[in-house]
């Protein structure tokens, strides 16, 4: 599903944030990439979604090269996968319904798919009595469920989730590391990037660890070190 | 298809009101701007009017009374195409009353007076006489030589009608072309502005966009309607300043006396309507530029 040919990417002159790299996740795998703040973590997510482009190497998401795609294709690369942040990325001025509505509503859906998808996703995050909230008028871990509403709304094939607990306190990271494995068991795969080595311990998934850009670990079923 | 046009629209109209004083700004700049260009098209037309009898380099016109004979005109012919070495036998015009009846017609578009007064029966037949030669002296000489024929009503000398306006046309047309054109950028770059501007604001919105997969044609679509809407609305004040301008001209000049020239300077409002039309489009396009260049670069926010 995702693969990774010796990726570099240098910013500016010479800040190597990642340093040929390669590795390979396969369709409904659960990944963490760990490592310290300035690891390249992120920047590997990025790279997936093409919001940034290697200086060198080659990123495929499911069977196409994303460095080659044209801008023009990029839109739709993005309607396959779905992002969740650290910070949520919610709109203040729209509702709950309304932020996860506005993910189908600009990729050309019409009303009645919103009307009847929205909700869906929202009892499945556990959100369906919050719909007319706005995002300041909920707690972090709900704001961070709206988020994951927003990014599986459209049933992706891949999930791109950047320290979605860094914000929470232990439980209600908990909770939300519960959601994303019920998603991965749906069939997505999904790919996150974290610093927390309790919930890495507590879920024993694949760990793809880096340090300085530099793949140094990669384990089944492994744990934070 | 629908959904997505119904989203640009609520989209433009919920940026609109957002940044009301900037769109105000933008809209007020295009307008004024326009009225300009606008204004610079109607005085031009009242000059050209005031100008149109002496098209061609005309120097001298030669009026014959309107009951004139044949044979006087053909005599006042005769003695002007004797002096082939001063007069351009090749370009010597002569209007009879259907073609001078015509004339008129432009002539005197603002003054309804005089119109009534001119039949084809009544008006006096014309020679238009182009010289070969730029001596005052020697076309003075001329004019009062042709004045003393038989049956000639008058003669008009273009140095005497025609330079001044001429000049003045000149001048005018100059400062306000540049006037306009200087504020036609100003009115671009302030649509510019408030479209970047719009973009700034809702960044995060953009990026929430681009992350979930909406096109950039998408995303660009309602800021530059947005931005087309600021020229239009902008092109819709300026034909409303235009049509009371020219209203208040046209009840201005009709105050002259019927004769003294002025009410040559009143437009057809079949022109005016065309200019109107001309500045709405004029408005779509600057709005679009503005817009469409704002919205191209400053999609990376």
């Amino acid at each position: 599903m995702i693969r990774l040919d010796n990726v570099t990417k240098v910013y500016g002159a010479d800040t190597v944030a990642v340093r040929d790299v390669s590795f390979d996740i396969a369709k409904g795998d659960f990944v963490f990439l760990v490592g310290p703040s300035g690891s390249g973590k992120s920047t590997l997510l990025r790279l997936m979604s093409r919001q940034e482009r290697p200086e060198r190497g080659d990123v495929w998401i499911a069977g196409k090269n994303v460095n080659e795609m044209p801008d023009s294709r990029v839109p739709y690369l993005r309607r396959s996968m779905g992002n969740v942040f650290q910070d949520y990325k919610l709109l203040s001025n729209k509702t709950v319904f309304e932020n996860v509505a506005f993910a189908l509503e600009v990729i050309g859906k019409p009303r009645h798919v919103i009307n009847q998808q929205v909700p869906a996703v929202l009892d499945l995050v556990g959100l369906a009595d919050k719909a007319d909230r706005f995002p300041d008028q909920l707690s972090g871990g709900e704001q961070q469920r709206v988020s994951i509403a927003r990014a599986f709304v459209n049933r992706p094939l891949i999930m791109l989730a950047d320290e979605p607990t860094g914000n929470l306190d232990p439980a209600t990271g908990e909770g939300i590391m519960q959601l994303l494995e019920a998603i991965n068991r749906s069939g997505t795969t999904v790919v996150m990037a974290t610093h927390d080595h309790r919930i890495v311990n507590l879920m024993r998934k694949r760990v793809i660890q880096l340090d300085r850009g530099v793949l140094v670990r990669d384990q089944e079923r492994g744990v934070y070190e | 298809m629908l959904s997505r046009v119904a989203y640009a629209f609520r989209e433009t109209w919920a940026s609109f009101r957002r940044n009301l004083t900037l769109t105000a700004a933008a809209v007020l700049t295009s307008a004024v701007s326009l009225l300009l260009v606008g204004t610079t098209f109607l005085v031009q037309r009242g000059f050209d009017n005031l100008l149109v009898r002496w098209k061609g380099d005309v120097q001298l016109i030669v009026f014959m009374a309107p009951d004139a004979a044949p044979e006087n005109v053909a005599y006042v012919e005769g003695v002007i195409k004797s002096q082939p070495n001063v007069v351009d036998i090749e370009k010597l015009a002569y209007l009879d009353k259907p073609a001078s009846y015509e004339e008129a017609q432009k002539l005197f578009v603002g003054d309804p007076t005089m119109l009534s007064l001119l039949t084809p029966e009544t008006i006096p037949t014309q020679f238009k006489i182009v010289s070969l030669t730029d001596d005052s002296a020697l076309l003075r000489s001329l004019a009062d030589q042709y004045r003393i024929l038989p049956k000639v009503q008058g003669v008009s000398l273009a140095e005497d009608e025609f330079e001044v306006i001429s000049t003045l046309s000149g001048f005018v047309r100059t400062v306000t072309i540049v006037m306009s054109l200087v504020l036609l950028a100003v009115a671009v770059t302030l649509i510019w502005n408030t479209i970047r501007t719009a973009m700034f604001a809702r960044r995060r919105e953009i990026e929430v966009m681009k992350l979930v997969g909406a096109t950039n044609w998408f995303i660009r679509i309602p800021f530059m309607l947005e931005g087309l809407l600021h020229g239009l609305i902008g092109g819709v004040l300026s034909c409303g300043g235009l049509w009371g301008l020219n209203r208040a001209w046209e009840s201005g000049v009709a105050g002259f006396k019927p004769g003294t020239g002025v009410s040559s300077l009143v437009v057809p409002s079949g022109y005016v309507s065309g200019i109107m039309l001309l500045l709405l489009a004029i408005g779509a396009l600057a709005g679009a530029i503005g817009s469409g260049i704002a919205a191209s670069r400053f999609l990376d926010v």
